[in-house]
C-alpha cells in the first residue's frame, strides 16, 4: 500500500543511510583526514564546538566530516554524544583576565591601555576569489607566534604585560563612568544544560543560552533590532574583542589542589553602551559581556551586545524571551524540520473543522426553524458541561 | 583511580543511551508530573539522536522509565511502519534490549505521535506521547512569565473567552486536534496533537500517560483515573471528527479515527495494527496473522 508519504519503514531508512554514506565516503577525491578539517576548516570546527557547547576539536571535526559540513547537523552530533557522557567534575573558575591574548582590538580608543594586536583575521583582506591554481601547502603550515607584543602606551593603565593586558572597563571604572553592577555574593551560574531556562532568569542564564546559540540566530537578533521593527538596542561601541586562551582546572580528587587540564580558545567581547533613557543614569556607560567557545567574533559580538540590551530592557518587551528561547540552533532547526514527518492525522482533523464551519455557515444563511440551536449539530459526543 | 580509568569506566555504551544521572532526573521529574496531574514540569532537556521536533521529548521519557523486560511499541500516525516511528523504535530497542511489537495489547509502554490506540489500554501499560507544544494557552497568550501567572491562578479566562469567540464567529469551536482540557479540575493541558476522537480516551483511563516535550523542556501527565474535561460548554458539546457515511476502505470499520484517501475518495483507519488484525479476522485472540503485504517489516525482529 502507498497510501501514506512516509511508509517503507525501516527497509527506507536503511536504503537513505547507505545513500548518505556512499556519496560521502566514496566519490574520486581522496578521503577526508580529520587533521585537515581541524586545520583547514578551523572556523568551522570551532562554530560547531561553540554552538555544541563542547570544547572538543577532534570529535567537532568528526562530526563535521560525517555531517558533511552541516553546521548545526555537527552540533547535533556533539551534543547527542554528549548527552551520553557522564559528568566527571566541574571546572575551577578562572578569571577573564588569564585570558592569553592571540588577538585584542579596542575600537573605542585609539591607544588603549594595552596593545591593539590585530592578529590572525580577515578583516582587511580584501575579499578577493583566490581562482588561481592549487598552490601545495608551504613548508610552515603554522607561522610561529610572535613574541609578546610590547604595550603600545606605557603606564596608561594596569601594569600586564603584552598577552595580558588590562581592561578599558577597568580605565573607565577607575574614572567613574561605568555603572556599577558588580555583586558581592557569588551565587552558583545557572546551568542551562541542567535547568530549563525560562524569562526571568538570572544574568548567567542568559549568557550560557547565547554562549550555545546559533550564531546566524543571534546576528539576526541583533540586525531586526537596527534595521527591523523591534529596535530595542542601539549600537554599542566595543571596549574589548579578544581571542585567546583560557586555562581549564579542575580539583584534584587526592590533593584537592586545582589542577590545570589544558585551554580553551574564546572569543570575548565587552560592549560599552551608551545609558541614553530618562530613567537611566545618563552620566555613565553601562557594559554588555559576550564570550564564546572558538574564535568567532561575529557571536560575541552579537552576545554582548544583546546581553546589555536585555538589562536595560528589564522585562519591558519580548526581547529577553527571544533570546532565551528563540536562539538555540538545534530547537529551531529541529522544530522547522519537523514539518517534513507526516501530518495527516492532524490535518484530517482540520478538514473536519473547515466542514463544520462550512456547514454552519450555510446553516446561517439559510435559517431554519430547527437550525438555530448548536445543539442541532449532529456528530457530538458526550458534551462537557462546564 | 586514574582519570584514564575513570574515562574508560564512562565510555561503555550506557544502557538507554542517556547516562545514569539523566535518566534519574527525568523520572524526578515525571514523578512530579504524576502527582501534579496536568501541571507542566520543566526538565533538563538533553539533545537526543533524534532532531527536536521529531520525538525527543517522548524518547527520553521512554529512555527513562522502560527497563529490559519492557515491550515496546511506537506509533507515529497511529501508524507502526511509518519511517520516524520505525527509527525512534531502533532506537529504543538498540540501546535497551527491550522486545517490540505492533500489537497495542502487548506493549507495556506505547511511544505515540498524533495518536492514541484504538485498542483499550490498561492498568499494565503506559503511553507516551511525543508533544511538540506543551502549552495550551500560547494561542492566547505569548509571554511566558504572564503564562506561568495565569497557570499558578488558575486563570484560564482567556482561553474561555476564546472558545466563546470562536463560536460566535464560525458557528462551532474550530480547534482541530490539541484540544485544550482541564485536568483533575485544576490545570488546562494541552492534549498534544491528538486529534480530537482520542481525546476522550485520557477521561478516567486505566493507563498512565506520560506526555514529553523535548524541544521545550517540559514532561507532564495524567494518572489512571483522571478527570480529563474538554473545554466546553453546557449547551456546546464537545465534537469528534466524524464524516457522514465514512469507513475504512480496509476493514470497514466506522468507530475508528479514519483518515483519508483522497486519489480513492475512500477513507482507511490510522491504526494500522489495529485495522490489519481486523482484516486478518483476529478477534483479540491467539496468533497475530502477519500482513499478507508485508506492511508489518518495520516491526520484525
Amino acid at each position: 500500500m502507498g497510501y501514506s508519504a512516509a511508509r517503507g519503514g525501516l527497509d527506507a531508512i536503511l536504503a537513505a543511510e547507505e545513500l548518505m554514506r556512499a556519496k560521502r565516503d566514496g566519490g574520486s577525491s581522496p578521503p577526508l583526514g580529520i587533521g585537515q578539517v581541524t586545520e583547514r576548516l578551523n572556523l568551522a570546527v570551532d562554530r560547531v564546538m561553540g554552538e555544541a557547547g563542547l570544547w572538543a576539536p577532534r570529535l567537532a571535526a568528526l562530526a563535521l566530516r560525517q555531517a558533511e559540513g552541516d553546521l548545526i547537523e555537527a552540533a547535533h552530533l556533539l551534543r547527542a554524544y554528549r548527552s551520553t557522557r557522564t559528568r566527571l567534575a566541574q571546572p575551577v573558575p578562572v578569571h577573564a583576565d588569564e585570558l592569553e591574548i592571540l588577538r585584542r582590538i579596542v575600537p573605542a580608543y585609539r591607544v588603549p591601555p594595552g596593545p591593539q594586536l590585530l592578529g590572525r583575521t580577515l578583516d582587511y583582506v580584501g575579499r578577493l576569489l583566490d581562482t588561481g591554481t592549487e598552490k601545495p601547502p608551504t613548508a610552515s603550515p603554522e607561522p610561529a607566534v610572535p613574541e609578546a607584543p610590547e604595550p603600545v602606551t606605557a603606564g596608561a593603565g594596569p601594569a600586564q604585560n603584552g598577552r595580558h593586558p588590562g581592561r578599558l572597563l577597568d580605565l573607565l571604572r577607575s574614572q567613574g563612568m561605568i555603572r556599577d553592577r558588580r555583586r558581592d555574593d557569588d551565587p552558583e551560574p545557572y546551568d542551562v544544560t541542567r535547568d530549563p531556562v525560562r524569562p526571568g532568569a538570572p544574568r548567567s542564564a542568559r549568557l550560557s543560552v547565547m554562549a550555545r546559540a546559533e550564531t546566524g540566530a543571534l546576528v539576526n537578533l541583533w540586525y531586526r533590532n537596527i534595521l527591523g521593527p523591534d529596535g530595542y538596542i542601539h549600537e554599542v561601541t566595543l571596549g574589548e574583542v579578544r581571542h585567546g586562551r583560557l586555562p581549564v582546572r579542575v580539583v584534584h580528587p587526592s590533593t584537592g589542589q586545582p589542577v590545570c587540564l589544558g585551554a580553551v580558545r574564546v572569543t570575548e567581547v565587552e560592549a560599552i553602551e551608551d545609558l541614553d533613557g530618562e530613567q537611566e543614569e545618563r552620566g555613565l556607560f553601562d557594559v554588555g559581556y559576550g564570550l564564546c567557545l572558538g574564535h568567532n567574533e561575529r557571536k560575541a559580538i552579537a552576545m554582548a551586545n544583546l546581553d546589555i540590551a536585555v538589562e536595560r530592557d528589564a522585562g519591558r518587551s519580548p526581547l529577553e524571551q527571544n533570546v532565551l528561547m528563540t536562539t538555540d540552533g538545534l530547537d529551531a532547526s529541529g522544530f522547522l524540520e519537523h514539518l517534513k514527518l507526516p501530518h495527516y492525522v492532524t490535518f484530517r482533523s482540520m478538514v473536519d473543522r473547515k466542514a463544520a464551519i462550512q456547514a454552519a455557515s450555510e446553516r446561517r444563511a439559510v435559517p431554519s426553524p430547527d437550525a438555530d440551536s448548536p445543539a442541532a449539530q449532529t456528530d457530538a459526543v458526550a458534551g462537557v458541561t462546564r | 583511580m586514574t582519570v584514564s580509568a575513570l574515562a574508560v569506566q564512562t565510555a561503555a555504551q550506557e544502557f538507554g543511551h542517556l547516562d545514569e544521572q539523566s535518566k534519574r532526573e527525568i523520572r524526578s521529574a515525571l514523578l512530579t508530573a504524576v502527582a501534579v496531574p496536568g501541571y507542566q514540569v520543566p526538565f533538563a532537556s538533553r539533545e537526543m539522536p533524534v532532531a527536536r521536533g521529531w520525538g525527543s521529548g517522548g524518547l527520553q521519557v521512554t529512555l527513562a522509565v522502560i527497563g529490559p523486560q519492557d515491550t515496546v511499541k511506537v506509533i507515529d500516525q497511529g501508524d507502526d511502519a511509518g519511517v520516524n516511528a520505525a527509527n525512534l523504535r531502533r532506537l529504543i530497542v538498540a540501546s535497551t534490549g527491550a522486545a517490540q511489537t505492533t500489537d497495542a495489547r502487548e506493549a507495556s509502554i506505547i511511544q505515540t505521535r498524533h495518536r492514541i490506540p484504538e485498542d483499550p489500554l490498561g492498568p499494565d501499560q503506559v503511553l507516551v506521547l511525543q508533544v511538540p507544544v506543551p502549552e495550551p494557552l500560547r494561542g492566547v497568550e505569548r509571554d511566558m512569565r504572564e503564562l506561568r501567572r495565569m497557570h499558578a491562578e488558575a486563570d484560564y479566562t482567556a482561553i474561555w473567552v476564546s472558545l466563546y469567540e470562536d463560536l460566535v464567529r464560525n458557528g462551532v469551536i474550530t480547534q482541530a486536534t490539541g484540544y485544550p482540557v482541564l485536568v483533575g479540575g485544576r490545570y488546562v493541558m494541552a492534549t498534544t496533537p491528538i486529534p480530537r476522537w482520542d481525546v476522550p480516551k485520557l477521561h478516567q483511563a486505566g493507563f498512565l500517560a506520560l506526555f514529553g516535550a523535548g524541544r521545550e523542556k517540559r514532561v507532564y501527565a495524567v494518572p489512571p483515573h483522571t478527570d480529563v474535561e474538554p473545554l466546553a460548554f453546557e449547551d456546546v458539546a464537545f465534537q469528534v471528527e466524524r464524516t457522514e457515511g465514512a469507513s475504512c476502505l480496509l476493514c470497514g470499520a466506522v468507530d475508528a479515527y479514519l483518515v483519508e484517501v483522497p486519489a480513492r475518495h475512500a477513507w482507511i483507519c490510522s491504526d494500522a495494527d489495529w485495522c490489519e488484525r481486523r482484516r486478518s479476522g483476529e478477534d483479540g485472540e491467539g496468533e497475530d496473522a502477519e500482513g499478507e503485504d508485508g506492511e508489518g517489516e518495520a516491526a520484525d525482529a
